[in-house]
């Protein structure tokens, strides 16, 4: 998963409100990925649903269906439940969201409201291992197990796994013998140092 | 991307405009044995042509469009017999297709580059389309037979050596070494030219990875709790 990109689910009937938003949206140049539902059924089947980090939610859509939202909502916390409002509502279903946007609101409030949600900085997503991270993988692919490679370089199993949870998100690459490719076309170790 | 739109397949909707809208769907097509000239046919249409039960073509339709089946309606399945032809019709477009296909695009490849990399590459592919083997060979050797002797007599008779916790063992290292191999092709190792050769084998790299996800999807979230359920039936029968 692109931890640069935020997921977006948006359940709003009106198709011309839906590319007006997304429009806007896109144009704050943040790494968006808009999804756009018909119903609350819709989203919650989404195969997505566990990577939206913001739902924008037209409140007609749940009006009469509290219960399932809240189940929802409670079901997904890492989402930020926004009402899309334009109309007069309940203040008993607004009160359901995390938080409102009006309809009127202008793009740089958009932005503050959704600028709270936090993407990882292009420091972290950068491929390069640390040092120690290069060493812990020399051992791997040599077929070494944690707590082997713990003892040779003095550090703690829990330090080693954290180096090694590193090594996987930064290449991408879980797998040992995908590890040992990566390890061998980046001249980490020789190719003749692993045998057939 | 920019993506407003995800259609929800319902009986009545057109084939053809589905397939227009998700290219995809040929695969489902293709592991249903339905024909890709679908003339104007609905949905409906085309399960009753080609004796296809249609809550299981609709569900499996919906995961290629990107919807997930709710428990409810997994429970209400009542045709595994589908199930298991679709699966074993996926099985084969994985060995004779889709998998010769891969293996001949790194072929050219290593023609191509005689690096160490590709050589590498070409090698990890290699083992991974044997474990890969071995699992389809599993499934059809003890799973699908155990499941077909459940249904038909419907009662446990042997277990041999069908176990779901490995079923699903399997299905996440062969996603995990698949992802590996697309990530060290698009961040790790580069090469120059063949622009047309490596989009050829990427492309056809994503389209397994996407029907392979939808594969085990459906082997652990559809069917076998719909195999739990009648072996308890059984049990208590």
């Amino acid at each position: 998963m692109d931890k640069t990109r935020i997921y977006i689910a948006i359940l709003e009937p009106s198709q011309i409100i839906v590319e007006g938003l997304s429009n806007m949206l896109m144009k704050l140049k943040k790494n968006f990925h808009i999804f756009r539902f018909n119903d609350l059924e819709e989203l919650r089947n989404s195969s997505a649903i566990a990577h939206f980090q913001i739902a924008v939610i037209n409140p007609s859509a749940i009006q009469n269906r509290i219960a399932d939202f809240v189940k929802l909502k409670n079901n997904h916390t890492q989402i930020l439940w926004v009402a899309l409002v334009y109309s007069f509502f309940d203040d008993e279903v607004i009160r359901k969201f995390d938080d409102t946007l009006l309809i009127t609101a202008a793009p740089d409030q958009i932005a503050r409201k959704l600028g709270q949600i936090n993407t990882a900085t292009d420091r972290d997503q950068h491929e390069d291992l640390s040092d120690r991270e290069i060493e812990v993988l020399s051992q791997l692919v040599k077929g070494l197990s944690n707590k082997e490679i713990a003892d040779k370089l003095n550090i703690s199993i829990h330090t080693v796994i954290s180096h090694r949870k590193n090594i996987n998100e930064k290449t991408g690459i879980k797998s040992l013998s995908g590890l040992t490719i990566y390890a061998i076309t980046k001249k980490i170790i020789p190719l003749d140092s692993i045998t057939d | 991307m920019y993506q407003t739109h995800k259609t929800y397949i319902t009986s009545g909707m057109k084939m053809s405009d589905l397939i227009i809208e998700n290219p995809s769907l040929l695969f489902l097509l293709e592991h249903f044995e339905v024909d890709f000239a679908v003339k104007d046919k609905t949905v409906e249409q085309l399960c009753t042509e080609n004796k296809i039960d249609l809550p299981v073509f609709l569900i499996f339709g919906n995961l290629y469009n990107g919807f997930y089946p709710d428990e409810k309606e997994i429970a209400e399945l009542n045709d595994i017999s589908t199930i298991i032809r679709f699966l074993k019709n996926s099985h084969r477009f994985y060995k004779h297709d889709k998998y010769p296909e891969l293996k001949y695009f790194i072929g050219q490849l290593h023609e191509k580059h005689n690096t160490e990399d590709i050589l590498l590459i070409e090698r990890f592919f290699n083992e991974y389309f044997e474990e890969v083997l071995e699992h389809l060979d599993y499934e059809e050797s003890v799973a699908f037979p155990y499941i077909c002797r459940l249904i038909e007599k419907g009662r446990i008779e042997q277990k041999n050596d069908f176990s779901a916790n490995e079923y699903s063992d399997h299905h996440t290292d062969i996603e995990t070494k698949l992802t590996d191999l697309k990530n060290l092709l698009l961040k790790h190792i580069s090469l120059k030219n063949d622009f047309s050769l490596r989009r050829k084998f990427l492309f056809s790299l994503f389209e397994l990875e996407f029907d392979l996800n939808i594969h085990s999807l459906i082997e652990e979230k559809i069917l076998l709790p719909l195999v739990g359920k009648i072996e308890t039936r059984a049990a208590n029968g």
